[in-house]
């Protein structure tokens, strides 16, 4: 495996780290190994202050008093063609999320089974079957750019957003999908809600990394309301499942 | 420990510090101080380490009593600040008594003020390592929001403060009557998706910051870019980038801002700038200058040494004449001399 990259200056303390221009998994995994490599091997130590792994890029800030330009992009350089970031390669985690998929919750079931030509049965099955790789983390905490949508039910965006979209809400934007961590305005397409609290206030940090795999699972509306209230108890832990099932 | 009443909110008052740098990738903002310069200089004013919790505000500072003796400082924009009714300056350290009341009138230039405390700030519950607010989240600072009337804020007392006479830093005046601003910014990672024509009139727009202007990113408005047509898939964004977003005009990312983002980002404002950009207001047009990295690095480290340089001048005059409130005999020692004299 051979990927072209190329480093790009951002500011005077950043630099992106760029690979070919497409959403690949395979691609964008190498760039969570790498982003993980350079923390360890690299780190605050080193002068890294912080990185935003994206589709195809990696945004590395660092620290001008500690390190530069030329130094770090030589030793993620050397890091790259030693191909010793791709030991973190290894294990795979897959978290389940449950989701309700119910015409209350996801306003948008029936456009997207129309435009899949599906009954809503199979437009869940079709949802729930795969599990979606995280190629990064955005928009705001916690909201998961994931794909890629099987294409017969990939329905494009809305034209015009939503001024308000709940908290909770798991859509569809082409071959991405997605859940809304907290209300927001948004293009994107309804098709059902999580119970599970994806952004806290309190305990800010995300259940799910990029680079983690997500499998949605569909439960019925007492179960929502069920698990929504052991969630808000602290009593509910997202279940991760065994990835020998799927890779 | 004590504390400090707000008896007054202002207009957007939060606590800032230096943000939280270390969880972009989890999609959480960076926050903290808009001006960093400005809050960095406040603590080293009042003696504390730079990323200490400072008050940030808005338009219209606060008003503040006090609850136990303290030093503070004010920084930012030309804020008027009184101290019980007394006019004091910007940029220099002052001791407030238990019932002092601090108060401010509306920024009649720059558009961020900071009010540091002496003895390592505001102690408000720290989240990810940071006391920064991000209102949109509720995250950080007092319950994530503004400050209001009633909120009390926790902070150390503190009865000395070393070189006490010296610590005054004097700053360029703020633009007064100067038409244009000149922005030094670096080519962004986009700037070759824009055409000759794109580039050469972001070079030479004259640009205003619009109404659409808080902690997440100043829009400005001016000539409209052509912009380019291909879809680009989303980045990692820094502070000072500066999308063209689909209508042709700039965005300026600044602190609160999604880590995230998918419009095309032309340049960088050097960090250097960056002070005067933020504190720019909408009677002033601004022109970009695109300048080399190399550049760019050197203004940034000037300007960061400028400041390591106050810091080593505050240290060497601990022990000199005079002393000040350091320690409590020697300012009555000092007293004594003073009335002899």
């Amino acid at each position: 495996m051979v990927y072209e990259y190329r480093f790009v200056p951002v500011g005077e303390q950043a630099l992106n780290v760029v690979f070919e221009a497409t959403i690949n998994a395979e691609e964008n995994r190498l760039i969570h190994s790498l982003a993980h490599t350079l923390l360890k091997s690299i780190g605050k130590d080193g002068g890294i202050t912080g990185i935003i792994p994206a589709y195809h890029t990696l945004t590395v800030n660092f620290d001008i008093f500690q390190t530069n330009y030329a130094e770090l992009t030589k030793q993620i350089t050397s890091i790259i063609e030693k191909h010793s970031f791709l030991e973190n390669e290894g294990k795979k985690h897959v978290i389940e999320i449950p989701v309700c998929y119910d015409e209350e919750f996801g306003p948008d079931l029936d456009a997207v089974s129309k435009y899949g030509k599906t009954t809503f049965d199979e437009l869940i099955r079709t949802h729930t079957e795969e599990p979606y790789l995280i190629y990064m983390m955005g928009f705001m905490p916690g909201f998961a750019y994931m794909g890629s949508v099987p294409s017969k039910i990939a329905m494009p965006r809305l034209r015009n957003p939503r001024a308000k979209v709940p908290a909770g809400s798991v859509a569809i934007a082409g071959k991405q999908t997605g859940m809304y961590p907290v209300e927001a305005p948004g293009g994107w397409r309804l098709i059902g809600r999580t119970p599970v609290k994806l952004y806290d206030y309190n305990h800010p940090e995300p259940r799910y990394f990029a680079g983690d795999y997500i499998r949605f699972k569909a439960i019925s509306k007492k179960d929502f309301y069920y698990i929504q209230k052991l969630d808000l108890d602290g009593e509910y832990q997202l279940n991760e499942l065994d990835q020998g099932e799927f890779f | 420990m004590k504390t400090v009443e707000i008896l007054d909110g202002g207009l957007a008052t939060t606590i800032q510090d230096l943000g939280r740098p270390n969880y972009q990738a989890e999609g959480i903002p960076v926050s903290g101080a808009v001006d960093n310069m400005a809050q960095r200089l406040a603590n080293v004013l009042v003696d504390n380490e730079e990323n200490a919790a400072t008050l940030e505000f808005c338009m219209l500072g606060p008003k503040i009593r006090f609850y136990c003796t303290t030093f503070i400082a004010i920084t930012g924009g030309e804020s008027c600040p009184t101290l019980d009714g007394q006019q004091i300056f910007l940029n220099r350290v002052y001791r407030v008594e238990t019932g002092s009341i601090l108060m401010f009138k509306p920024l009649t230039s720059g558009r961020y003020g900071y009010v540091a405390v002496a003895n390592g700030g505001f102690f408000t519950k720290p989240i990810l390592n940071s006391r920064s607010t991000t209102v949109r989240l509720r995250l950080g600072g007092l319950k994530g929001r503004v400050l209001q009337r009633g909120d009390r804020l926790p902070l150390n007392e503190c009865f000395k403060m070393p070189s006490y006479q010296f610590r005054e830093f004097s700053t360029e005046k703020m633009l007064k009557n100067k038409k244009d601003v000149e922005i030094r910014v670096v080519k962004g990672p986009q700037w070759n998706n824009f055409t000759a024509v794109a580039q050469e009139r972001f070079r030479e727009n004259l640009y205003v910051i619009s109404q659409q202007a808080d902690r997440m990113g100043y829009r400005l408005s001016g000539t409209r870019l052509p912009v380019p047509d291909n879809n680009m898939l989303s980045e990692g964004t820094i502070l000072g980038n500066i999308q063209i977003t689909r209508d042709g005009l700039p965005i300026v990312l600044l602190t609160d801002r999604q880590t995230t983002g998918g419009y095309p980002v032309i340049a960088t404002v050097v960090l250097a700038d960056l002070r005067k950009l933020v504190q720019l207001d909408n009677k002033h047009q601004l022109r970009f200058k695109v300048v080399s990295f190399k550049e760019a690095t050197a203004a940034f480290l000037a300007q960061r040494t400028e400041l390591k340089k106050f810091k080593i001048f505050l240290n060497k005059q601990r022990y000199r004449y005079p002393i000040g409130p350091a320690r409590k005999t020697a300012q009555k020692i000092e007293q004594l001399l003073v009335s002899k004299s």
